[in-house]
């Protein structure tokens, strides 16, 4: 098995820009290590196409750029040069050995640290009560003062409230599921679903929600989009086209208030598709996040802005 | 990041059992580039590596410590609880050795009402106040308290959300990990043969089965903290006055 993956390995390696007729040529060479387990060489003609997509690692957002020089292939090579030790350096005792602190001395240097946080009791003489300025009061004398919008600057749009049903034993339950589009009209645009038994508890979970996953808008000077795009998000498909100043924004229910929120004032929008509002809506915020402008092209590819528009 | 000195020593390691790793036929193809050989049907960790990525914990964990940031150890297998504890006390770092319950980071204001509720039941039993009410009413809010002593007892200093996580078994705390990645918080994972080495923001390879070299690795993370805390003491302590 041990050299059967290190045959494949060094086969893929080869075979990762080569076209499958050259895989055939290169299994011709170490034949004789598999004549001793036939049934292995039909799944052979499959392997290389898995190999090469399993082989490379999958590029993730984590920066990793320290391991830049890292090259799986060179294993003997790897070379581990911790910086030398200073003089007198002395190897600390385990957390385990040495004496046992008592609770007094633990509670102490936490307290010192962080306060005196949910502990309840307090050593250094800090208030104990400090968490309770933190608490929100949900019911009580104080509740209704914190019902107003919360003042970010950002619009919120209803588009669309359902009454959606459960059916159980004892009958049906209803809730309502609201969709909203949050907003400034500067560029951020958020939507966000909520459901809840009461129309207006359902607006204000469904605009937390939007708060939260917002989207940056590229514009250009005259309030639209630099280029065409498409997006889909599940059976919904969005296309969207900028426009020249003056026409307006000429798209249907849930694309339109997405692109009103954002401040988009000339765009054509086209629902190609299913008509649902959610995914639609969801469709063109992909679809947005799929633009690129000018300045943000011409620095990937490192050359100026000039060359794009030749 | 200036890279010090950690005494990671590779002796030391193979002695604990670190570069042991899982069945082969329990692997995750990811961990290809960390595995250095295969014996007797299990897999064997390339230590190089591994004492790499720990010397690079160490730095952060260090830099970080010695900027003010909270610290989260999670590890809650039974074999690694007590030194899970025992750990985080040592550092004075935040702890959950008992199951972590859903929703600790993601669902805070939920957390922050169970740790008041946790407060003041600790101040009644201060006080007293429990022994004064009926038997069978004291008896539950004992049990309330004992109940919450367990699985929140290592976070009743936690103010807001930690800004570093260390999570001891990848597998085991897959949770934990989950809600890190959602709300950004980075993390440090001990990674085993058999567990996906991208999720992590910065993963050791190690054996997570052996007591031995989870606290190896702990008792370096763990020196790093104090080092990383006790410049940050002296800092605060000259600028103050």
């Amino acid at each position: 098995m041990a050299t059967a993956s290190a045959t494949l390995s060094s086969l893929s390696s080869l075979s990762l820009h080569t076209t499958t007729t050259t895989h055939r040529l290169s299994f011709s060479k170490p034949t004789k290590p598999f004549f001793s387990n036939p049934t292995k060489l039909p799944l052979l003609h499959s392997f290389p196409s898995h190999r090469s997509t399993t082989f490379i690692a999958k590029t993730s957002d984590i920066d990793t750029t320290f391991f830049e020089n890292f090259d799986p292939n060179e294993e003997n090579d790897a070379v581990f040069n911790p910086p030398e030790a200073p003089e007198g350096f002395v190897a600390p005792p385990s957390f385990d050995d040495g004496p046992m602190e008592t609770e007094e001395e633990i509670a102490a240097a936490y307290e010192e640290l962080y306060g005196a946080a949910y502990s309840g009791e307090s050593y250094l003489g800090n208030d104990i009560y400090v968490m309770d300025s933190k608490v929100r009061k949900t019911t009580g004398f104080g509740s209704k003062a914190k019902k107003e919008k919360v003042k970010d600057g950002l619009d919120e749009r209803v588009v669309q409230v359902r009454r959606v049903t459960k059916v159980v034993k004892g009958g049906k339950q209803l809730h309502f599921r609201a969709i909203v589009v949050v907003g400034d009209k500067q560029g951020q645009v958020g939507v966000g679903v909520g459901k809840a038994k009461e129309v207006v508890t359902a607006v204000q979970k469904s605009a937390v929600n939007a708060r939260r996953n917002i989207v940056s808008v590229p514009m250009t000077k005259y309030l639209t989009f630099p280029h065409r795009s498409e997006g889909d998000y599940g059976a919904a498909k969005v296309m969207l086209r900028p426009a020249s100043p003056g026409t307006g924004v000429i798209a249907g229910g849930a694309v339109r208030i997405v692109l009103e929120m954002a401040g988009v004032e000339n765009a054509l929008g086209k629902q190609i598709g299913s008509k649902n509002a959610l995914n639609n809506a969801r469709a063109t915020v992909v679809a947005v996040q799929k633009m690129r402008q000018f300045s943000d092209v011409a620095r990937e590819r490192g050359i100026p802005m000039e060359e794009l528009w030749k | 990041m200036t890279r010090r000195y950690w005494n990671i020593n590779l002796e030391e390691m193979m002695e604990a059992g670190v570069h042991f790793g899982h069945g082969t036929s329990k692997w995750n193809p990811r961990m290809a580039p960390y595995i250095s050989s295969k014996r007797k049907g299990i897999h064997i960790i390339n230590l190089i590596r591994t004492a790499r990525f720990l010397s690079e914990a160490c730095d952060l964990v260090f830099d970080a410590a010695s900027r003010g940031k909270q610290f989260l150890i999670v590890g809650t297998k039974k074999k690694a609880a007590d030194s899970v504890a025992r750990a985080a006390i040592r550092a004075r770092c935040h702890y959950v050795n008992k199951k972590w319950l859903g929703g600790m980071l993601t669902n805070w204001y939920t957390t922050e009402t169970i740790l008041h509720k946790f407060r003041d039941l600790r101040m009644e039993q201060k006080m007293g106040r429990l022994n004064r009410l009926p038997k069978r009413d004291s008896a539950m809010l004992k049990r309330q308290l004992s109940h919450l002593q367990t699985y929140l007892g290592g976070i009743k200093y936690m103010t807001g959300l930690p800004d570093i996580v260390i999570i001891v078994d990848q597998q085991e705390e897959y949770t934990a990990l989950r809600e890190c990645i959602i709300l950004g918080i980075p993390t440090i994972c001990l990674i085993d043969t058999n567990c996906d080495p991208d999720l992590a923001d910065i993963s050791i390879p190690a054996n997570d089965d052996a007591i031995a070299s989870i606290r190896l690795i702990l008792n370096k993370l763990v020196f790093a903290i104090c080092e990383g805390r006790s410049s940050y003491t002296k800092y605060v302590i000259n600028n103050k006055i």
